[in-house]
């Protein structure tokens, strides 16, 4: 007889509904067809790898899809991801990567300074669950790694 | 479940001062008991100095220390002789070793390398590579169904072309134990390669005898059978390591310096450049010396024992897959997925229940790409483990699953 242990609150916090229903069924999980640029990376710890497609017009990002497989963490973040950067210029969607990634790791956190909340736009607020897992920034980051690399073509 | 731990976890300071974890990472590496570290802080304490080079007492307490280490390890793995027992940083400096040395020497275009699709990137990259650069052809034996080696690939695979057919003991992704007599049967009735074994594995889980095994170089890891990080080791026969050249240059391992060439100190010196790592040897002497304690063969039988009761319970949870050979076939690693959680996903949920488990792709790409993954989940078991380690990561595995079935 399996005694199902309960689930800590941090855990739960992380998986919200709102991340793992973004897992279940990610938006613009799809490819585009000739896309403006592309970028792909791979998280050298699990395998999972992730391909971001955009479409611009101008430098207006009118379409952003991905493939590839992943944890929930990566997918959520990857489908949040292209609802947060659709219609944004280049530099308003690589700014909000390094938004993320900042949320990720304050800066002065090591320091002692506890760094202001930075606003990052709601459909985002689930990614701050992921926070308090380290070992689990690499995951969240993956897509907006692989979308900096398409529209800014640096690593 | 009642199944009690093999060794006291009392003897682990980490597992002690933490009674609410449950380790089973212990493929990764294991932790360590209070007489290994003992062991590594009285040579500081007492022996510490250079060996082989001070004229003084305190020196040769430390060569002595160190001599004593290499025979008792020796012992442990079946070498009569103890100067085939070349010291490294560990499996993957071994591997390079050979591969640089004897590869280098006498790989070239034309030759063959075969390896298995369930190598760690160790033995496999470093085999990749050193086809690349001599122009030789890597031969890659694909697996059964269940993820042991297929021998009839390997007897159509070996031919008078093979130079090195390059094995592991034991699976780090999928737990699976190679018959090493079927494999040395094969190559040696069909080539003059040399045979090359991956021990990392194995030498923490069987009782192995290097001897009798009829193989040419045997590597293996401290870290994984309770001793420290760092220090590892290179089986070989002496004929093949005398007429090897050296792998590096420096300290201890010359004979005789002229200003244009050098000549090159008797094994194992020959292979040990630089200040050696004395005092770890000594500290994996006093793990090999903790483990001969337990009984080798009371240790495999306690890993099948838990790896029989884990496979069964995970095995009654909904959309389980399990990789590798039945349990009696493999060392006490459970590898396996769930339908709906990703491993990476049941890494972090397991953690948060003190279960920790590793999660990837087990440095063994080729082998996740055969079994058409990413990643897989992976518990393994050593002597501290016990029924309660089975029970937390049951639980936190159902409630992994419950959390994902909830929502969305």
């Amino acid at each position: 007889m399996t005694t199902v242990a309960p689930v800590s609150a941090s855990i739960a916090a992380m998986y919200q509904d709102a991340l793992l229903s973004h897992h279940r069924a990610p938006h613009n999980r799809r490819v585009i067809e000739a896309p403006s640029a592309s970028g792909a990376r791979k998280n050298p710890v699990c395998g999972d790898e992730i391909t971001v497609m955009v479409s611009l017009v101008g430098d207006v990002v009118q379409d952003v899809a991905f493939t590839g497989r992943g944890c929930s963490i990566s997918t959520a973040s990857a489908s949040m991801m292209t609802d947060a950067v659709q219609g944004l210029a280049i530099g308003e969607a690589v700014a909000l990567a390094d938004a993320v990634d900042r949320m990720l790791h304050p800066a002065g956190r090591s320091a002692g300074a506890q760094s202001a909340v930075e606003a990052l736009p709601e459909l985002l607020t689930p990614l701050r669950g992921v926070a308090p897992f380290p070992g689990r920034h690499g995951c969240a980051m993956l897509p907006w790694q692989a979308l900096r690399e398409a529209l800014t073509g640096k690593r | 479940m009642s199944l009690r731990s093999l060794a006291p976890r009392a003897d682990f300071p980490l597992l002690a001062a933490n009674p609410g974890l449950h380790y089973l990472d212990s493929a990764a590496t294991s932790q360590k008991p209070k007489a290994m570290l003992d062991a590594l802080r009285h040579f500081y304490e007492t022996a510490n100095a250079n060996p082989h080079r001070g004229a003084y007492a305190l020196s040769a307490l430390a060569t002595d220390a160190y001599h004593d280490a290499r025979a008792t390890i020796a012992r442990f793995v079946g070498v009569a002789d103890a100067d085939c027992l070349i010291f490294t940083r560990g499996t993957t400096e071994s591997m390079n070793l050979v591969s640089s040395s004897w590869g280098g020497a006498h790989v070239g275009p034309g030759d063959e390398i075969v390896v298995s699709a369930l190598e760690h990137h160790a033995n496999f990259v470093t085999w990749q590579q050193l086809a690349l650069r001599t122009g030789a052809t890597l031969r890659i034996v694909e697996l059964t169904p269940t993820q042991t080696i297929d021998l009839d690939m390997l007897r159509d695979v070996v031919s008078a072309r093979t130079k090195i057919v390059a094995i592991t003991h034991v699976s780090n992704a999928v737990g699976s134990i190679t018959p090493l007599q079927e494999v040395v049967r094969i190559v040696r009735s069909r080539s003059a390669a040399v045979i090359v074994v991956d021990g990392a594995q194995a030498v923490p889980h069987l009782a192995v005898n290097f001897d009798a095994l009829d193989i040419d170089f045997y590597a293996f890891s401290g870290h994984k059978l309770l001793g420290p990080m760092g220090i590892g080791v290179l089986v070989g026969r002496r004929a093949l390591l005398e007429a090897m050249p050296p792998y590096q240059f420096g300290g201890d391992m010359i004979e005789w310096v002229r200003d244009t060439d050098s000549t090159w100190n008797v094994l194992p010196h020959k292979f040990e450049a630089g200040t050696p790592n004395a005092a770890d040897a000594v500290a994996l002497a006093a793990a090999v010396r903790y483990l001969q304690e337990l009984g080798m063969d009371k240790v495999r039988a306690h890993e099948v024992a838990l790896l029989e009761a884990a496979e069964a319970s995970v095995r009654a949870l909904p959309g389980v897959t399990v990789y590798g050979p039945p349990p009696a076939q493999r060392s006490g690693v459970l590898s396996f997925s769930l339908a709906d959680v990703h491993p990476h996903d049941l890494a972090t949920i397991l953690d948060q229940h003190g279960v920790c488990i590793r999660a990837g792709h087990h440095c063994a790409q080729p082998l996740m790409r055969r079994l058409g993954v990413s990643a897989t989940a992976r518990a393994s078991f050593y002597v501290y483990s016990d029924g309660s380690d089975v029970d937390a990561l049951v639980g936190a595995l159902a409630a992994a699953q419950q959390l994902f079935a909830t929502v969305g």
